[in-house]
């Protein structure tokens, strides 16, 4: 890089860090002279970062929480991707499922909720129907519109050499919708991540506390039962870095799985 | 009516320059750091009233200087000057035409001509009723009268370019610059787009009474066919090369393009620019 | 979704025809697991909701859910709108802001709550809090994305006909980037709409969450569905609005889905 280069680049991230760098230190002090005992500080949150970390809590809640949203992303990804490319290719089947599909997508994963905490009591399972009904929609919706976008020459060249339906989808179409549905992917493991943290904080909520673990239902233990605010910021603060990580990390294996688009 | 007169293309020695540009350079930062010389030691004057056609391979920079006249770029050296006077930014005296018309979508064909006039310094002095009176005379000029509330998306190409050049027109600029106005349009609107232009222009009026016009191509038949002298230039940097008389007659038209003179100063200029634009193709 | 026909009384009655067919499995399926707690049949759902409508508490609800609604979207917009245009003129001033939004962004509306609810307390502010954050983000992010996406041309036509700087951004700035606010707003909303289950879910007196989950402790099974449905449809009605504001104010664009 050149140097004008660099220059630019160190001004951007200095400018960058001026507003968050402002904030915490401001907080810092002012908290420290004005605030009472109980106000959180960055300080304080550093430091019950470092023992919830040290002492397991915060990694294992962490692990709970992703485990059941990988569950419920693999369920809904297991469903949603046939039934995607079915709909994309067989104007039939769109018809008939498609007015299911487009009934049901405005009513968010939270709202169903009391239903599967009704149907599956307040345990993993009520969690990983939750997670696993948020993240059908953005799947179906991409597979389905990147089936429709393989491009009909391909297709028509594939009949020409006398492929059958079966084989059509699996050589033809479905590595042509690929980017589409990985995209579906990427957007319902952000979805399912948000979709973990509020059905445990319900739970938590409802079940009294006790119950399944996860991160959800720990920032709910710290408000009702220890009011451990440097706490529950420190979980705040863990689920947004853990969205950011799984965002760019399947970003990532995107661009490495296929180079050529974008 | 009176009877068109026959003027030769050649605008007369003592007419007065209007634009110069005067050992011109203009340099770019590179995004690796190095800088590109878009165009190197420039020098070239257009007269009161003349077609000036700038023309030359992909890259030679004619762009560039249209920007420079247009005081959308400033130049790293020499002077860029309007009746003497420094360009210093962009303004409604020198009107542009864009490639891509940069018609305003959410406007309709009357939105974007009176744009300028309503929000510039063109229309200062223009109450409501004399501002919609020049609107509608020039988009009647530009023969667009009945499309006056379609907006851009509902037009063909041609009629849209003809939209850009009503607003251009509406502000009455002394320079019009145009900057490869037909090349979006098939090969039919742009024979009679080319013909529209100089109708408008004013091709059978004294060079005192027409507008200076500095116009870009690429293509070398359109270029001979528009204009009163072809500046010819190449690329890596972009420079002069060249600077063609064409004396045909004017009001041009279909006879012009059957003309042996016409054909003899197109194959000239091709044979000016061949090698480069061959070199473009393969580099 | 894209490609399927939805024209007029055809697309009404496969429509029509479907959910037929979906009700039909539905109560096969209820009358084979016989609970109505665990899943009523559609009749029964039918008969609560209109039991609900009568009595007015489903509109009651309703009407207060979509107001926080309408609070939060109005206060996020006019916080997040003129940032994101300032952030979209200003490369400086989007060097500062952007990497705070960055961080924020990822920390959703939702894991809020407990904080919130220890700031606020259970009542109106603590959804009307979480939804305007939660639709601050996609519409700030999507104005600084519309105002930079405006075709550079059309601003260097308004500067050669000698408009000034501030007239070019109110008259060719912001009209350009009209569609992506108007796609960003969308988003918005529907996020906002997903916040305030959460949030009336844990911490509301009133609403829509607070009535699914008033129900479900009662075991009154239908009475969820029958708000639960609420929710979808008032959902979809939001976004149909906003669509329809696309459509309207921005009459040049192609028709979004």
């Amino acid at each position: 890089m050149t140097a004008l280069a660099l220059r630019d680049r160190g001004q951007a991230i200095g400018l960058g860090a001026v507003l968050p760098l402002t904030i915490i230190v401001a907080w810092q002090v002012a908290g420290m002279a004005f605030g009472g005992v109980r106000l959180p500080l960055p300080s304080k949150i550093v430091a019950a970062a470092a023992t919830m970390i040290a002492s397991g809590d915060l990694p294992l809640a962490i692990v709970q929480s992703l485990g059941r949203v990988f569950g419920g992303f693999v369920i809904a990804a297991l469903i949603a991707i046939p039934l995607g490319l079915a709909m994309g290719t067989a104007r039939a089947v769109e018809r008939n499922v498609d007015p299911v599909v487009e009934t049901f997508r405005p009513i968010a994963a939270i709202a169903i909720l009391p239903l599967a905490i009704l149907w599956f009591g307040t345990g993993t399972s009520a969690a990983v129907m939750i997670v696993a009904y948020a993240a059908f929609f953005p799947i179906v919706v991409n597979t389905v519109a990147g089936a429709k976008d393989v491009n009909p020459t391909l297709l028509q060249a594939a009949s020409t050499m006398g492929l059958s339906r079966l084989a059509t989808m699996r050589t033809v179409i479905v590595p042509a919708a690929l980017p589409s549905i990985l995209v579906g992917l990427r957007i319902a493991l952000g979805v399912g991540w948000t979709a973990i943290v509020a059905a445990e904080l319900a739970v938590g909520a409802k079940a009294g506390g006790g119950g399944s673990g996860g991160i959800g239902q720990m920032m709910f233990v710290f408000y009702a039962y220890s009011i451990e605010l440097n706490r529950i910021i420190v979980c705040m603060i863990a689920v947004g870095i853990v969205a950011l990580v799984l965002d760019r990390a399947l970003r990532a294996a995107m661009r490495a799985l296929m180079p050529w688009s974008r | 009516m009176r009877p068109a007169a026959r003027h030769t293309g050649r605008t007369a020695l003592t007419a007065a320059i209007k634009l110069r540009l005067d050992g011109v350079e203009k340099r770019f930062a590179g995004s690796a750091g190095e800088a590109t010389v878009a165009v190197a030691n420039l020098t070239l004057d257009v007269r009161q009233g003349e077609f000036m056609v700038i023309v030359g391979p992909s890259g030679c920079g004619k762009t560039t200087v249209l920007n420079l006249l247009a005081g959308l770029a400033s130049p790293t050296s020499g002077r860029v000057t309007i009746d003497d006077r420094a360009i210093v930014g962009p303004g409604p005296d020198r009107g542009v035409m864009f490639q891509d018309y940069a018609l305003f979508p959410w406007r309709t064909v009357v939105g974007n001509v009176e744009f300028g006039l309503r929000y510039g310094p063109a229309g200062a002095g223009l109450d409501a009723r004399a501002r919609d009176e020049r609107v509608r005379r020039n988009i009647e000029l530009v023969g667009l009268n009945g499309s006056e509330s379609k907006y851009p998306n509902q037009l063909s190409g041609g009629m849209r370019q003809r939209v850009a050049l009503a607003r251009l027109l509406a502000n009455e600029p002394e320079v019009l610059l145009m900057d490869e106005p037909l090349a979006a349009l098939d090969a039919q609107t742009r024979i009679i787009l080319q013909d529209e232009l100089l109708r408008i222009w004013g091709q059978d009026r004294p060079a005192a009474e027409r507008r200076t016009v500095v116009f870009i191509t690429h293509a070398i038949d359109e270029a001979v066919f528009l204009a009163d002298r072809v500046a010819v230039m190449t690329t890596h940097p972009g420079r002069l090369k060249a600077i063609i008389d064409v004396p045909l007659p004017r009001p041009r038209g279909d006879a012009t393009r059957a003309d042996p003179q016409f054909q003899a100063l197109t194959q000239h200029i091709w044979g000016l620019i061949r090698d480069e634009a061959y070199r473009a193709t393969v580099t | 979704m894209k490609g399927s026909t939805r024209s007029g009384s055809g697309g009404a009655l496969v429509y029509l025809r479907t959910m037929a067919v979906f009700a039909l499995v539905w109560t096969g399926v209820a009358w084979w697991t016989d609970n109505s707690i665990l899943l009523p049949t559609p009749l029964a759902v039918a008969q609560a909701a209109i039991d609900l409508a009568k009595s007015l508490e489903l509109f009651e609800h309703a009407a207060i859910s979509l107001g926080r609604m309408v609070v939060s979207i109005t206060i996020a917009s006019a916080i997040a709108i003129p940032l994101g245009l300032a952030m979209g003129l200003s490369t400086r001033l989007e060097r500062i802001v952007d990497p705070t939004i960055e961080i924020l962004r990822p920390i959703s509306g939702i894991a809020w709550i407990p904080l919130a609810l220890f700031i606020f307390g259970i009542g109106n502010t603590l959804p009307v809090f979480i939804m305007t954050y939660a639709a601050f983000f996609p519409i700030v992010v999507g104005t600084v994305g519309g105002v930079r996406a405006v075709d550079r041309r059309l601003i260097d036509a308004a500067r050669t006909m000698g408009v000034p700087q501030r007239t070019i951004v109110t008259r060719v700035v912001v009209p350009a980037a009209l569609p992506s606010l108007l796609v960003a707003l969308r988003l918005g909303v529907a996020l906002s709409w997903t916040a305030v289950v959460a949030a009336e879910l844990i911490g509301a007196p009133s609403g829509l969450g607070y009535a699914v989950e008033w129900y479900r402790e009662l075991l009154a099974t239908p009475q969820v569905m029958s708000f639960i449905a609420m929710i979808g449809v008032i959902g979809y009605l939001c976004d149909a609005f906003v669509r329809e504001l696309n459509r309207r104010f921005t009459p040049w664009m192609p028709a979004t889905r």
